[in-house]
């Protein structure tokens, strides 16, 4: 009988630890979303009204760390002053994190898990937002923007935008090109190439002068692979980006095999850094900014760099820009620059009455006309919505100006392809444009191996 | 109820909540974690049963097979030349009369730094520019060397920082049987005329030999793990040549275009190697008389 007795309070004592561990804090946890992404998460009514202003936190992912990003984290930190002090208990918590790390590695992990931040630096593009909205992980704010009276400011919304609902808004816009050092350009008398012929002199003049012609940094993939995506546009023309994921233009037909081809070229050449490999972004604009290098292909978004002192040293405001040149028998309109609307902020479609308010006030002081502005002004971005002319006439930034002009001269854009392929496409897209700069295969091969991921999709 | 604790029912109903937290945290989502190796989950969308195609697409990549050679590479380099300067420096200090704790400490003290602090460091003093050992071969005329972009030399340079991580772990380890040993069987055996050497080779080492077989399987174990260092110095670069099982796993789970069901495939691969490792090494020269 004491057995019996001591074993039934064993059990007791047993069965209550367990069922303890068990509970949960009848909170607003939520189970984590394992995984069909069927269950699409109900969006909450929208509403601008809470009943009762109780404190609550909003977290907001961004990517605007480092010196480099200075200007765009000030804005960004005046727009959550500002929502903070509309919105009744509002608090944001920031979260800073790297770029590629926030794209590629968080972000990727939390949609899985179903728990992404409320409010997060968004890349557009079917790798990214169509993917995630898709699944039902992002808001879907075309009714917010209605709302908000904002439908028709936006300038380009593609990335972001399926089946008519929209799940990401661009912060501005950029173009990618060169940016040169003139002082270097002046004592080696060599002019702002005009001409691709022009460009491949500048860059031998520059490598014959112990330079290196352009500064990379490729230990992440995307650096180079901005080079090779704008001669992609010019060598196969500007539809081929597009057409990749459409079946009209193949990575491995001869015109976009010339542009890997070109890119070889210049790496057998020398004109690249040596060790480039083993060299971050962030050591791609050390070396152009220490005067080792004379061009440094980069976006637009970049500008701000060259006329901050504390930054660009020796070459503050001694930065000139210039678009890709065309090549010599490319096809398809030659003016076409590289023009993206593709990053930006999504939102959660797991949000709180009260964190929905936050979001649209974030949304409204966020995309205004003062804070774009100020985008284009003090950071050098592109704006995302339409400014008046009489705020546009206010840039007086030579590299912001001389951008507006390529811009406004060009005959319209191509995108960044990692926005328009899928992600399997990408991401050996990327490995093979490394193995082409380790020398590991050559242009054919490459068109061939991506091509042949393509054809799987 | 003079004795409960004779009782064996009071054992078994006091392991049973262990029993059910560890099955509840370990065994079941390790079982289901396990099915979605045979899915093509890629963490957003319906996944659908796949069979073994997702191992048979890590096996049929040439990147995953060097992978596992670089792993091979880190158990050579462990068992091979990091356990035998283990022990030479273990004997060495072992012997030091005058600052051993000093020296115990030092070589403990990279063991207790991040691997993420480790990396950073040593990226710096392997920077091709502004490093010091590049600087110091400079003063031989040794062109630079770009340690950790150079496909010959970023393996190595991660094998050595990776050792210079743990040896010291080990030497105290070590050190630790080599102190604990009785002094008069040395005494006595520097009596009967042998050497330094001798007294090491023939006494100590075969002394400590159940040690020295920890040390063997615990830096097999470690070989078979390891990622943080390369995820830190190199990420898998250039172009695959440091790339080991475990950062391809987190390159393929997640990184551009993640796949879960891949990712959980070829984590059960490496448990797979570790275990046959571990259970070879056991079996053959991890074998001890009793």
């Amino acid at each position: 009988m004491k057995k019996m007795l001591m074993t039934v309070i064993m059990f007791v004592l047993v069965s209550t630890t367990v069922l303890a561990g068990c509970g949960n804090n009848g909170g607003n946890n939520k189970p984590a979303g394992t995984n069909n992404g069927n269950e699409a998460t109900p969006t909450p009514t929208p509403t601008t009204e809470v009943k009762k202003a109780e404190p609550f936190t909003v977290s907001l992912r961004h990517i605007q760390i480092g010196e480099a990003q200075k200007f765009r984290k000030a804005i960004l930190d005046d727009v959550v002053a500002k929502t903070e002090a509309e919105v009744e208990g509002l608090t944001f918590e920031l979260d800073g994190v790297e770029d590629s790390v926030n794209r590629f590695t968080k972000l990727p992990a939390e949609m899985a898990a179903g728990n992404p931040p409320k409010i997060f630096d968004l890349f557009g593009g079917a790798g990214d937002a169509l993917k995630y909205g898709a699944a039902g992980r992002l808001l879907d704010l075309a009714p917010i923007l209605t709302e908000l009276g904002l439908s028709d400011s936006f300038l380009n919304l593609d990335q972001f935008t399926q089946d008519g609902k929209v799940y990401g808004l661009p912060i501005g816009g950029n173009t990618e090109g060169f940016y040169y050092n003139e002082d270097l350009f002046a004592q080696l008398g060599i002019a702002e190439p005009t001409t691709f012929e022009e460009l491949e002199k500048a860059a031998q003049t520059l490598t014959d002068n112990g330079y290196t012609a352009f500064a990379m940094g490729s230990k992440g993939a995307w650096v180079p692979a901005m080079l090779v995506n704008t001669l992609i546009g010019r060598y196969a023309g500007p539809e081929s980006i597009s057409g990749f994921p459409a079946g009209t233009a193949k990575f491995n037909s001869p015109e976009v095999v010339a542009a890997f081809a070109k890119y070889e070229e210049w790496l057998k050449k020398g004109y690249f850094t040596k060790g480039e490999l083993g060299f971050e972004y962030a050591d791609m604009l050390n070396e152009f900014v220490g005067g080792k290098a004379g061009m440094m292909f980069d976006g637009s978004w970049r500008s701000s760099v060259f006329s901050d002192e504390a930054q660009a040293g020796a070459l503050t405001n001694k930065v000139g820009f210039f678009s890709m040149p065309a090549v010599p028998g490319g096809v398809g309109d030659q003016t076409f620059v590289n023009g993206n609307y593709s990053n930006g902020y999504g939102f959660s479609s797991d949000l709180t009455e009260q964190e929905l308010v936050a979001v649209k006030a974030f949304i409204k002081n966020l995309y205004s006309e003062e804070m774009q502005l100020r985008g284009l002004l003090e950071d050098g971005l592109l704006p995302s919505i339409k400014l008046s002319a009489d705020s546009t006439s206010k840039v007086e930034d030579k590299i912001v100006k001389k951008v507006i002009s390529i811009m406004g001269a060009s005959g319209g854009a191509f995108s960044h392809f990692d926005s328009t392929v899928t992600s399997a496409v990408y991401k050996e897209a990327e490995d093979q444009v490394l193995k082409l700069i380790a020398g590991k295969e050559t242009a054919q091969s490459v068109g061939d191996k991506i091509q042949a991921v393509q054809d799987t999709q | 109820m003079k004795h409960p604790l004779r009782n064996p029912f009071v054992y078994i109903v006091m392991i049973i909540p262990t029993l059910i937290l560890y099955s509840l945290f370990f065994i079941y989502p390790m079982l289901t974690s396990s099915y979605y190796a045979f899915t093509d989950w890629n963490g957003l969308d319906v996944y659908k049963f796949i069979g073994f195609d997702n191992f048979i697409k890590v096996f049929s990549d040439s990147d995953f097979i060097a992978a596992i050679k670089n792993n091979m590479y880190f158990i050579l380099f462990s068992v091979g030349l990091q356990v035998p300067l283990i022990i030479f420096f273990a004997l060495l200090i072992a012997n030091v009369k005058r600052f051993q704790r000093l020296y115990k400490t030092t070589v403990f003290i990279p063991s207790i730094l991040s691997t993420s602090v480790i990396g950073i460091l040593w990226g710096f003093v392997l920077h091709p520019n502004i490093g010091p050992v590049n600087s110091f071969l400079g003063i031989f005329g040794i062109e630079p060397i770009f340690w950790l972009a150079d496909e010959k030399w970023a393996l190595p340079a991660i094998l050595v920082v990776n050792a210079w991580q743990w040896v010291g772990f080990y030497i105290v380890l070590v050190l630790a049987a080599i102190l604990a040993l009785p002094k008069e069987m040395n005494e006595a055996a520097e009596i009967d005329g042998a050497t330094g050497l001798q007294r090491a080779w023939y006494l100590t080492v075969p002394l400590i030999k159940p040690i020295i077989s920890v040390v063997v399987m615990l830096s097999i174990a470690g070989a078979m793990r390891v990622v943080d260092i390369v995820l830190v110095m190199t990420n898998g670069g250039p172009v695959g040549s440091t790339e080991v099982m475990a950062s391809y796993l987190v390159n393929e789970a997640m990184g551009v275009n993640p796949s879960y069901g891949l990712g959980t495939a070829i984590s059960l691969i490496i448990f797979a190697f570790a275990l046959v490792l571990t259970a070879i090494y056991q079996l053959t020269f991890g074998k001890t008389k009793e």
